[in-house]
């Protein structure tokens, strides 16, 4: 359904053209990737801080302790403890989970996957690129200032992000840098929208997209729609800040003519529920393509997936006050909320057990892509099911503001989107850097992580079921958490052994993106989408000859293929 | 001939394609509007009494002016818009520049409002009264000025340096934007400075 096709760009020959200031969307996603995974690297090394904190409260952070505090002979002094949970949990949100799914595999999936030979608007994909570096710059810009970063919570509620509450100009940046990376986003988001609607190959209609693209599309959807409202939050917060506006200072507007620090919650929700889902929609799409290609089966159900996925999107602009329930809301709303909070599960229920019924009975390929998708499979589930006891008004009355709601939301974002993101990396790294990672130490990588992060994050919900709060520095100084100071130690350690066993994917990912010399094939994994139809590496121009599409994504096993293989192209008919 | 009906037609898609990206512009923008529109509810009706504190309201005849100001540079881009797709280069011209005057001529009596409004004592900082003005109105002019560049990006049209049917897609694009910002600075006019 091409509206039109694309000339060929010409070939990019400086090194400024090239690899900084290049329209080519493969090339803006490998920015992103790097990107992000830089952000990773330095999101991560603040997790461990803050775990090391709760495991040896008071005790010298090993090796880099001395250097980073050295007032607090290593250790983690309270107010930098509180500067780091914000840190990690912004920079993980918005800099490294965004970038990775959203930015890398945005860019470079949807274009290759449609059949198109670039995004509809190079243009502004380069610029929503270089808005987010100077809003990463912004970021860790914050971190260097006089009285430290942000210490407000990655929510930042007022009255702890105004000036009462953090009075360095750390917060300011914070909300600046945010309000930077959501005109990026929204740029890339348009940019997405428009690509998906006018330059998919000529046959091919919303359901011969693969489910990666719906993803990747929904997401945008939200994008370009929730994210204004955050800037608007954040805009009102930084005139709040710099020209003493009095939006959110706490105080009754009738009496004292001030405002309302809870609205700020309001709007940071009406846009943070539909960012979960934006943050883990690319996922889900990726996971269901890959557990169709590897399970060497046609995705079951893909039709009632790519809905399901839409009616999530839809509900989830309708439930985020199920965030607050313990700011004094009216039980009829409480009880509004919760109810359509349980209806999402009706759709996640639906795609979920489509996954099952995709990987049963198939002839699975344990390759790591697959390994990473079944981890995605089993910790969303976890995640997914835990959410029930928060989205229940009564149970949330006891968990709210504790560990159990770290460890529920590490397991859907955090977890399900890093196993995502690691499984989309494996998968498509042929296409994107023309090389395979090593597929024994990627195996060594999954059971490592995958052991590593359930320890964490499982320990993280029984010590919040035991009634251990969020962000406090040290937990321990009340006596009915002293007996969880043992599982802390646990979750600790297996945090370290998780962060080191990403060692093993940096090494991997290097050593194939630059020193590996064996090329790989162009379709490694003999799957039948488009991006699989060209060399690997993509060359510049994607496609010579725009594809015209003559079936679906899934053709795995089908009894109709028409040339001897157990897969067949989107380009090939069924007999 | 087949081959400019063919061209033609890439071009037309074309067009559609930018006119998607500004309608999905335009809601991103809505909503961030919409948003600041939402505070305000929140603030107004949980307030006994509007303006708080016994302060005065603004007085109406700048934020009047702004008002007739925007909308008739609405009315000029309409005009600016029918001259330039029936080809009049002339009326095009005439019409582009009473608009761009108009587009300035609205931040003036802005910068005007707000001297005013801290000459009778509405400040950013007393109250969430003057913060709502000052705040919504800085959002709005920031998206003017945004316009204002915007309208320049239609000069190679101008001087007919840029095919026409390129030019068809920013005449319309360009108007779309402009429109809307008439169209935001009404429901803020009516929402914070009458009601």
């Amino acid at each position: 359904m091409a509206f039109y096709e694309q000339h060929i760009h010409p070939k990019p020959t400086t090194f400024l053209s090239k690899y900084v200031f290049s329209f080519d969307h493969k090339v803006i996603a490998k920015q992103f990737l790097w990107y992000g995974i830089f952000f990773l690297l330095v999101g991560g090394l603040m997790a461990l801080m803050i775990r090391w904190t709760l495991a040896y409260p008071g005790q010298p952070f090993p090796v880099i302790g001395h250097f980073l505090f050295p007032t607090s002979n290593g250790a983690v002094p309270p107010d930098t403890y509180a500067m780091l949970f914000t840190m990690h949990g912004t920079i993980m949100i918005f800099y490294a989970i965004t970038p990775i799914l959203i930015g890398a595999f945005g860019n470079f999936c949807i274009p290759l996957m449609l059949g198109a030979r670039d995004m509809a608007f190079p243009l502004l994909n380069m610029l929503s690129y270089h808005v987010a570096v100077i809003s990463g710059a912004l970021l860790l810009g914050s971190l260097f200032v006089p009285l430290g970063a942000a210490a407000g919570g990655w929510t930042s509620y007022p009255t702890l992000s105004t000036l009462i509450g953090s009075p360095g100009v750390g917060q300011t940046l914070w909300t600046l840098a945010i309000f930077v990376l959501g005109v990026s986003s929204t740029m890339g988001a348009v940019n997405y929208i428009t690509t998906i609607i006018t330059l998919r190959a000529p046959g091919m209609g919303y359901f011969d997209m693969p489910l990666t693209v719906w993803g990747l599309g929904l997401t945008a959807i939200l994008n370009a729609i929730f994210l204004p409202v955050l800037g608007a939050g954040c805009l009102l917060l930084i005139f709040d800040r710099v020209f003493g506006t009095t939006f959110f200072l706490a105080g009754a507007a009738a009496t004292t003519g001030t405002g309302d620090p809870v609205l700020f919650q309001h709007v940071f929700w009406i846009f943070g529920h539909p960012e979960v889902y934006i943050l883990i929609l690319p996922a889900w799409g990726i996971v269901s393509d890959l557990l169709s290609f590897f399970a060497r089966k046609p995705a079951f159900g893909a039709k009632a997936t790519a809905l399901s996925m839409t009616s999530i999107t839809i509900l989830s602009t309708l439930v985020y006050g199920h965030h607050m329930f313990t700011t004094q809301m009216s039980p009829l709303l409480t009880q509004t909320f919760m109810t359509l909070t349980m209806t999402i599960s009706i759709p996640s229920a639906i795609f979920f057990a489509n996954w099952l019924g995709t990987i049963w009975k198939g002839s699975i390929r344990f390759h790591s892509p697959m390994l990473f998708s079944l981890g995605v499979v089993f910790v969303f589930g976890l995640g997914g099911l835990t959410g029930l006891y928060l989205g229940t008004v009564t149970t949330d009355l006891y968990l709210h503001d504790t560990y159990f709601v770290v460890g529920h939301f590490h397991y859907t974002m955090a977890a399900s989107v890093l196993l995502g993101g690691f499984a989309g990396t494996y998968f498509w790294m042929p296409k994107m850097f023309g090389t395979i990672m090593n597929e024994f130490w990627a195996k060594i990588h999954f059971w490592i992580t995958m052991l590593g992060l359930n320890g964490v994050f499982f320990a993280m919900m029984l010590v919040g079921y035991g009634g251990m709060h969020r962000r406090i520095f040290n937990p321990f100084i009340y006596e009915f958490t002293q007996k969880l100071i043992p599982l802390n130690t646990f979750a600790t350690w297996s945090a370290i052994v998780m962060g080191f066993a990403q060692i093993i994917f940096v090494v991997n990912f290097v050593h194939a993106v630059f020193f590996k010399k064996e090329k790989a094939s162009d379709n490694p994994w003999e799957v039948g989408t488009l991006e699989w139809t060209i060399p690997s590496p993509a060359p510049h121009y994607n496609f010579k000859e725009i594809p015209v599409v003559k079936c679906g994504p899934h053709e795995l096993g089908n009894p109709n293929l028409s040339n001897g293989r157990d897969y067949q192209y989107q380009t090939e008919e069924l007999a | 001939m087949t081959t400019m009906v063919m061209n033609n037609k890439r071009e037309m898609r074309e067009k559609m394609t930018s006119s998607i990206a500004m309608v999905l512009t335009l809601v991103s923008l809505s909503m961030l509007f919409a948003t600041l529109m939402l505070g305000y509810v929140a603030y107004r009706f949980t307030s006994d009494v509007w303006p708080p504190l016994g302060m005065e309201r603004a007085a109406l005849e700048l934020p009047t002016l702004s008002t007739v100001i925007i909308l008739v540079s609405s009315l000029t881009y309409y005009f600016t818009e029918t001259s330039f797709l029936s080809q009049k280069l002339k009326q095009f011209k005439v019409f582009f520049s009473l608009t761009f005057l108009l587009g300035v001529g609205f931040m003036i009596s802005q910068m005007f409002l707000w001297k005013n409004l801290e000459a009778t004592g509405i400040y950013v900082d007393t109250t969430v009264f003057g913060s709502i003005i000052y705040a919504f109105t800085w959002i709005h002019a920031a998206h003017v000025i945004g316009g204002i560049v915007a309208l320049l990006f239609l000069i190679p049209s101008l001087t007919g340096k840029r095919d026409y049917l390129k030019g068809q897609i920013w005449v319309k694009n360009v108007g779309q934007y402009w429109h809307f910002l008439g169209i935001v600075w009404f429901i803020l006019y009516f929402s914070i400075f009458i009601f």
